[in-house]
């Protein structure tokens, strides 16, 4: 886990709009960011498709309470995905 | 002394934030000169050159060669040979301090420092590198502490929730409500005398030892629930830890190292436009992600935090040990994380709720020790609504409340049976009634009426068209019933939230602004995740809401009391009647206890369901 992601304290929210035809493709496609971005697991926490696209937020957590914390100096067994 | 002081805005246009540092340094005796906008570096210089100033405070608001026009001006000062003797800063939108510190300027301060931050800097004050203000309390970092798990004796009188809670008479100006609500607080205590269940027995078991003694152990695990005995034995459950003394002794130290933060303007209750505490709610299941979270909310203005213990807890009898961590929709309150927390956040208001569930005597116990400054007792929603047995809860509620006196705990007494669907006027009566119980036992109980879109809400339509009636109706009736700190929850906006967190925020601060309008004593706001349940509430989200709170009290500014409505005022009247009856109702039963069986606080049809976790285990003495 590069040095960026051990300081988040909980989670990496994405927010963006992205061009798509319908809801579901939407979905697919803001998984599919997550992905890219380096996120393996993440929750579509908020999508509202209307007309060009969708405005979507995206959640993928690096820090769930219980784990050991990367922020604290503790070895995180985490991949950059999150949990 | 006085000072002479050069302002220079260094943008085509901008130039307020210096008129408004003109304006506060001229207040308090310095000499000023404004130079007009529009100058170029070496022009600054010359009028630098012209006097003998002691101070030049350079704005900038432009992004654009931001750092090549800062970087020249440091430049063209140390050849004018100014340096030596005329202390220069840097500050406004472009302006970055560690960029200001790279050119070696004496300060920068960055987007939203206060005008106060400028002045300590003229007057050779220390500033944060935040640009703290100078008036009003700093949060202060953690002093160096062991991880000891050991409770503390309550520090609840030391801490300022007599000033936060303005002065209430408690008068009954109902003279008829409060008649009824006292005979059925008289009723109930009678109702409870000689009797005991396990939890009060632990809680005696613990008194009895003292803070941070050892108490029989085996005593204590003959009154537990197997599960929780199991856990003091060392056998945690799935994905529940032992958090490590060195990894708490690291938080308390990165806590300790953080520098003192402020909120521009001073914490959320301090200002003058809504004098009323903001709370926020934790409980993550890991001590550490808990304080982590409260550190960050009171940074960014709330004035205090409240425990969530987890639900499974409510339905087992003891409580576990140990500093433990786990993904929990709350967190034990064990002695060792209750005090660890208070090490980690020692600053803010701290309420540990005790309203549900088989541990509420013990709870407010620990909570005291810890240095909690309030609690939560209400066995009227805990049985129809949290889940616990009547019988039992008012029991131990008893017991609570006489232990929060004792203690000097104020607690909230909170409706949540109205989210299962109670009608307000019934949740409000239960309400009242325990009040009238506490006020009997010398206890300070504070109202907590929901801002809410309550399932009544929905069906009756009290709400299809705004939030504001129906809620201020509340307050209203209750302020017609009894003097008493009001204190909406919880949190307000409940169940208004979507995941959209625009939405979610913008609820939160208009449901703040009506809750200052009507000039309540405190609110308990939800983050942006109050609607997402598919993972645990993050930080970021806290401080989505804490703005926003701010900002529509910035909007609205200090307004008198809200005129109330026609709407409203009927609403408050039928909600007043509605009360009556329920309580005279109540006192038609043979007890406290049996009313809440047969429903006069809430019938199932209409969401009160008896709890069951700890029936049959009332005994008398």
């Amino acid at each position: 886990m590069g040095k960026g992601l051990q300081a988040v304290l909980d989670a990496v929210d994405v927010e963006t709009f992205l061009v798509g035809a319908s809801e579901t493709e939407c979905i697919g496609l803001a998984r599919a960011l997550m992905e890219e971005i380096g996120f393996s697991d993440c929750d579509v926490l908020f999508l509202e498709h209307r007309g060009l696209g969708a405005r979507v937020r995206l959640r993928a957590y690096v820090h769930r309470p219980g784990m050991l914390y990367a922020w604290l100096g503790e070895t995180a067994s985490a991949s950059g995905g999150g949990d | 002394m006085a000072a002479k002081v050069l302002l220079a805005p260094l943008d085509p246009v901008h130039d307020v934030g210096l008129k408004l540092i003109r304006k506060h340094l001229v207040e308090r005796g310095h000499r000023v000169v404004l130079l007009p906008p529009d100058l170029s570096p070496e022009e600054v210089v010359q009028a630098a050159l012209a006097d003998s100033y002691d101070a030049l405070l350079v704005s900038r608001t432009i992004g654009y060669e931001a750092a090549a026009t800062l970087a020249r001006l440091a430049d063209l000062l140390d050849v004018a040979g100014l340096r030596p003797h005329l202390r220069v800063a840097v500050g406004g939108m472009a302006v970055r301090p560690e960029l200001a510190a790279e050119m070696g300027y004496d300060a920068g301060f960055g987007p939203g420092t206060p005008p106060e931050a400028a002045v300590a800097f003229v007057e050779g004050k220390p500033v944060e590198e935040t640009g703290a203000a100078l008036a009003g309390p700093v949060v202060a970092a953690v002093a160096p502490a062991e991880v000891t798990g050991a409770g503390v004796a309550g520090a609840g009188g030391s801490r300022p929730t007599a000033a936060w809670l303005r002065a209430h008479s408690y008068e009954w100006r109902d003279h008829q409500i409060g008649r009824l609500a006292r005979q059925l607080g008289e009723g109930l205590l009678a109702w409870t005398e000689r009797k005991r269940t396990p939890a009060t027995e632990r809680a005696a078991l613990r008194q009895d030892a003292g803070p941070g003694a050892q108490f029989p152990e085996e005593e204590y695990l003959a009154l537990c629930s197997p599960e929780v005995a199991a856990m003091r034995r060392g056998e945690l459950p799935p994905g529940c830890r032992p958090v490590e003394e060195e990894e708490a002794q690291r938080l308390l130290d990165r806590l300790r190292q953080a520098p003192p933060h402020q909120l521009p303007g001073g914490p959320l209750q301090q200002r003058p436009e809504a004098p009323l505490a903001v709370f926020v709610q934790y409980g993550t299941g890991c001590p550490l992600m808990d304080a982590a979270h409260a550190g960050v909310a009171l940074a960014w203005g709330a004035d205090g935090t409240v425990h969530f213990d987890p639900a499974w807890g409510a339905r087992h009898e003891g409580l576990p040990r140990g500093l433990l961590s786990w993904s929990a929709d709350g967190t034990f309150p064990t002695a060792e994380n209750l005090s660890f927390y208070r090490q980690a956040v020692p600053g803010g208001l701290w309420q540990v709720r005790a309203h549900r569930g088989l541990n509420t005597p013990e709870t407010v116990v620990l909570a005291a020790w810890a240095g909690a400054d309030l609690t939560k007792i209400n066995p009227v929603y805990g049985s129809l609504g949290g889940g616990t047995d009547p019988e039992r809860l008012l029991v131990d509620a008893v017991a609570a409340m006489r232990l929060a006196a004792w203690y000097r705990l104020p607690f909230d007494v909170v409706t949540n049976e109205e989210l299962g669907g109670v009608p307000a006027h019934k949740a409000l009566a239960g309400m009242l009634a325990v009040v009238a119980a506490a006020l009997q036992l010398g206890a300070r109980p504070i109202l907590q009426p929901l801002f809410c879109y309550s399932p009544e809400a929905m069906l009756e339509g009290y709400m299809d068209h705004d939030y504001v009636d129906w809620n201020a109706a509340k307050v209203m009736c209750l302020r017609e019933i009894i003097d008493a700190p009001m204190w909406v929850g919880a949190p307000i906006g409940f169940l208004t939230h979507t995941e959209e967190r625009v939405q979610s925020a913008t609820t939160t601060a208009l449901h703040a602004l009506l809750a200052a309008w009507l000039q309540v004593d405190a609110i308990t706001i939800a983050s942006t995740d109050e609607a997402y349940s598919r993972g645990p509430i993050t930080v970021a989200s806290r401080v989505d809401s804490l703005r926003a709170v701010m900002e529509s009290w910035r909007f609205s500014g200090p307004v008198e009391r809200l005129l109330p409505s026609p709407r409203a005022r009927e609403m408050a009247a039928r909600l007043g009647e509605g009360i009556q009856a329920t309580l005279a109702a109540a006192l038609e039963k043979p007890s406290f206890c049996q009313a809440i069986y047969d429903g006069v606080f809430g019938t199932r049809e209409e969401g009160g369901n008896p709890g069951r976790a700890g029936q049959g285990t009332v005994s008398r003495s």
